[in-house]
């Protein structure tokens, strides 16, 4: 009888540890459903007018972003939080040009809001054991480009070409956010 | 001794100065020579920044008070193209604001240099250390409007620098506020909160002189910035319709209730919700509260609305009472999550008995669940209960598996499972209810020993049966498809006193045959005699035919021993 109930024991104790140390990986999941929901949001606002995709800017893309690159997870964790709300605070900018469908961007907001909220307090952990100081170049080149995209918009007064062009930034920025959530393992 | 070696050494450091005033003395000479005063070359060169302002700041290597000015350059790091900083030229005072410049982006580093110019005399230039002006910026204090209730003090804070500003442009949003208050008449005591832009400080005194200063903090870059001047403010008088306390929110099966205490009766409410993200966003949202259909014009301290009015995200809930008299100040707003998407299926459990110790447990989902497809969204553990029937004792195991097997168990004893699926590592300890509960009973003991016997014997038993029948099968298809030459036993025994060939041979004579015709004894003789006179005559022709020669055969000798036998038995 006793060996029976120690065995069970071991186990408890083998799956709790286990479970303590899969910290991440409800985080990925979360992450993930949450990128894709964007996207869907995303794709779901009209994307015209066509011509305003031609002209070229040069919004400063950080190399990370272009090239496929090894991110650690506690770096992969700061940047999806930057990233997350760079484009919150350019979703709350004044878009009354598009026409586009104000419970589409709410929903959009509520999705990148709460994913803040889910990653808040790993994001404090990391900052504690780091000794943050900002150091970190990838974090500043994410700032210079969403600073870039947001004058662009201040400049054109935020007309829907230039929110076109923003949207079609953002969707790749979904999509560098979706392969940065492959980094988050344990 | 010693003071022969003081005299020495004094000598010595005199020498040393007098070698250094002279080489300065000749190097400012030089360089008065080429043109130039060094030591008005600026010295310990800072910079300031708060918000959009930059400053420079330095000090002047000359001593005495003369016609000098400081004009400074500056270009981005790694570009060769320095430009006149404005605000910066042909200084006299040993400070200047730069702020004027008009910096492309606060996120590159950016190279600065000074120097000091007299008349045609130009010092070296003094090159400050590169630095991104994100970095060294400080945050400046905010700007604050305040409103008093009679319980509360309504916030307004706007973010440090202005609006256009580019320092902050990108992190507008990411600013908390945190507020010191305290009542005006004792300093002693005081509060500190961290308040959204749009907030409120509760739980106050009405009456009462407030003062309160705010700062402005980036947490998650650990920065701090600078406190606003103090504001202070009275509170109102006590409201005479008081607003709603403690409130709360539950749910239940499809719907939420909201439930609020109030000390009065006869009053109405009514219910706001506010999605979360605005509280981030600086400027007034009173426009973006909206109503809960179900809680307008309620007359009890609780309201029902269905779960589907909400989707999933983040809320805050307000309430506010009405009655004759007025109506009160809103309530404290209370924050509470909604997570419809997690909506967990209790799994499907099949049980099996493999051994008699053991119990295999399949862990499965329902067919709901198949379809939201739950399990691709957060992983599942599940929490696995099992006890035996008869007992109460209840096991707990965590398992991540599907497939897994409780093992040591007694046999042909009935255990009984159930389980419910987790989400891991959630923080709200989501959960799916039990799904039904399962009961096995394990296999009877020693089976193994007992199949073995068992079938050893059956083996055994049934090898002799085996052949026995193969061979019954054997001789009925012998039967039907190849049947045996031999006739059957009785014409066999007659034949064996006649050989074939006799038969064959003797067509011609007659056969006879014995009958024994039983009527009564006198005839019996006749017939007898008539037969012994055949016999007799057969007997003799026999002979003669002996006699004769080779007509012998063996029909003869048999006919002749069958008339011995007659003669034999006669006289019997």
């Amino acid at each position: 009888m006793t060996y029976r109930c120690l065995l069970q024991m071991v186990l408890l104790l083998c799956f709790s540890t286990t479970a303590l140390s899969m910290n991440y990986s409800l985080l990925r999941f979360q992450q993930r459903r949450s990128v894709v929901v964007c996207q869907k949001l995303l794709r779901q606002l009209p994307s015209t007018p066509q011509h305003c995709l031609e002209v070229r800017m040069d919004f400063q893309v950080p190399e990370e972003m272009k090239q496929a690159q090894q991110f650690r997870k506690e770096d992969a964790v700061l940047v999806i939080y930057e990233m997350l709300q760079q484009i919150f605070s350019i979703l709350t900018r004044d878009f009354s040009s598009t026409g586009w469908s104000e419970t589409i961007i709410e929903d959009l907001l509520v999705e990148l809001q709460g994913q803040m909220d889910h990653l808040e307090p790993i994001q404090k952990e990391i900052m504690q054991k780091k000794n943050f100081t900002m150091g970190d170049m990838t974090v500043l080149h994410l700032k210079k480009y969403y600073f870039n995209l947001g004058q662009y918009l201040k400049s054109m007064e935020y007309n829907s070409c230039a929110w076109t062009v923003v949207r079609v930034q953002m969707l790749m920025n979904f999509s560098f956010l979706k392969s940065l959530t492959g980094y988050l393992h344990d | 001794m010693v003071q022969s070696v003081k005299r020495k050494q004094g000598w010595h450091l005199l020498q040393c100065l007098g070698k250094v005033f002279s080489w300065r003395a000749s190097l400012s000479w030089v360089l008065e020579g080429l043109g130039g005063e060094a030591n008005l070359k600026p010295e310990n060169v800072e910079i300031h920044i708060i918000d959009d302002n930059f400053f420079l700041k330095w000090n002047s290597s000359s001593e005495s008070v003369r016609n000098v000015t400081f004009s400074a350059d500056y270009q981005i790091l790694g570009t060769d193209n320095w430009k006149k900083l404005p605000g910066c030229q042909n200084t006299t005072s040993t400070n200047c604001n730069f702020s004027s410049v008009e910096l492309k982006n606060v996120f590159e580093k950016i190279e600065l240099r000074i120097r000091a110019e007299e008349g045609n005399n130009t010092s070296i230039w003094y090159e400050v250390e590169p630095f991104v002006p994100f970095l060294e910026a400080q945050i400046g204090p905010p700007d604050v409007h305040l409103e008093a209730e009679d319980k509360a003090i309504i916030l307004s804070i706007s973010p440090p620098g202005t609006e256009d500003s580019i320092m902050w442009a990108t992190d507008r949003l990411n600013f908390r506020y945190s507020v010191v208050i305290w009542k005006n008449s004792s300093s002693l005591e005081e509060r500190t909160e961290t308040v959204f832009p749009e907030d409120k400080i509760y739980k106050l005194s009405p009456e009462i002189t407030y003062c309160l200063k705010v700062k402005a903090e980036l947490p998650l870059q650990s920065r701090v910035g600078y406190y606003s001047p103090v504001y202070c403010i009275n509170t109102t008088e006590r409201h005479n319709v008081p607003s709603p306390e403690n409130i709360q929110i539950n749910a239940d099966n499809q719907v939420f209730v909201l439930k609020w205490d109030y000390p009065y009766e006869n009053t109405t409410f009514r219910a706001q919700w506010l999605r979360a993200f605005f509280k981030k966003i600086p400027g007034k949202h009173s426009g973006k509260w909206k109503q809960i259909l179900n809680c307008e014009n309620v007359t009890t301290t609780r309201c029902v609305f269905p779960r589907n009015a909400f989707p999933s995200g983040i809320y805050y809930v307000r309430v506010q009472a009405s009655n004759g008299n007025g109506t009160s100040f809103w309530s404290e707003e209370k924050k509470f999550y909604i997570e419809m998407k997690t909506v967990i299926f209790p799994p499907v459990i099949s049980l099996k008995s493999i051994t008699d110790d053991s119990l295999h447990v399949s862990v499965g989902a329902s067919e709901e669940s198949e379809n939201t497809s739950v399990n691709q969204l957060y992983p599942l553990i599940y929490e696995v209960i099992f006890w035996e029937n008869t007992s109460n004792a209840e096991r707990k195991v965590l398992e991540k598996r599907t497939e897994f097997t409780f093992l040591d168990l007694k046999p042909l004893t009935v255990y009984c499972v159930k389980a419910r699926a987790l989400i891991e590592n959630d923080r709200r300890n989501k959960s799916s209810s039990f799904s039904d509960t399962v009961c096995e009973k394990t296999k009877p003991g020693d089976t193994s020993k007992t199949w073995l016997k068992a079938g050893i014997c059956t083996a055994l038993f049934s090898i002799p049966v085996v052949i026995y029948v193969v061979r019954l099968f054997l001789r009925c298809v012998n039967y039907v498809f190849f049947p045996s030459s031999k006739p059957p036993s009785s014409v066999d025994e007659y034949f064996s006193d006649q050989p074939l060939k006799n038969l064959l041979l003797s067509t011609s004579e007659e056969q006879t045959e014995r009958c024994f015709i039983i009527e009564n004894a006198s005839i019996i003789t006749e017939i007898e005699e008539t037969n012994e006179i055949d016999e007799v005559h057969k007997k003799y022709n026999s002979q003669t035919s002996q006699d004769s020669g080779n007509y012998s055969n063996e029909d003869e000798n048999s006919g002749s021993k069958i008339s011995e036998e007659f003669l034999q038995q006669d006289s019997v």
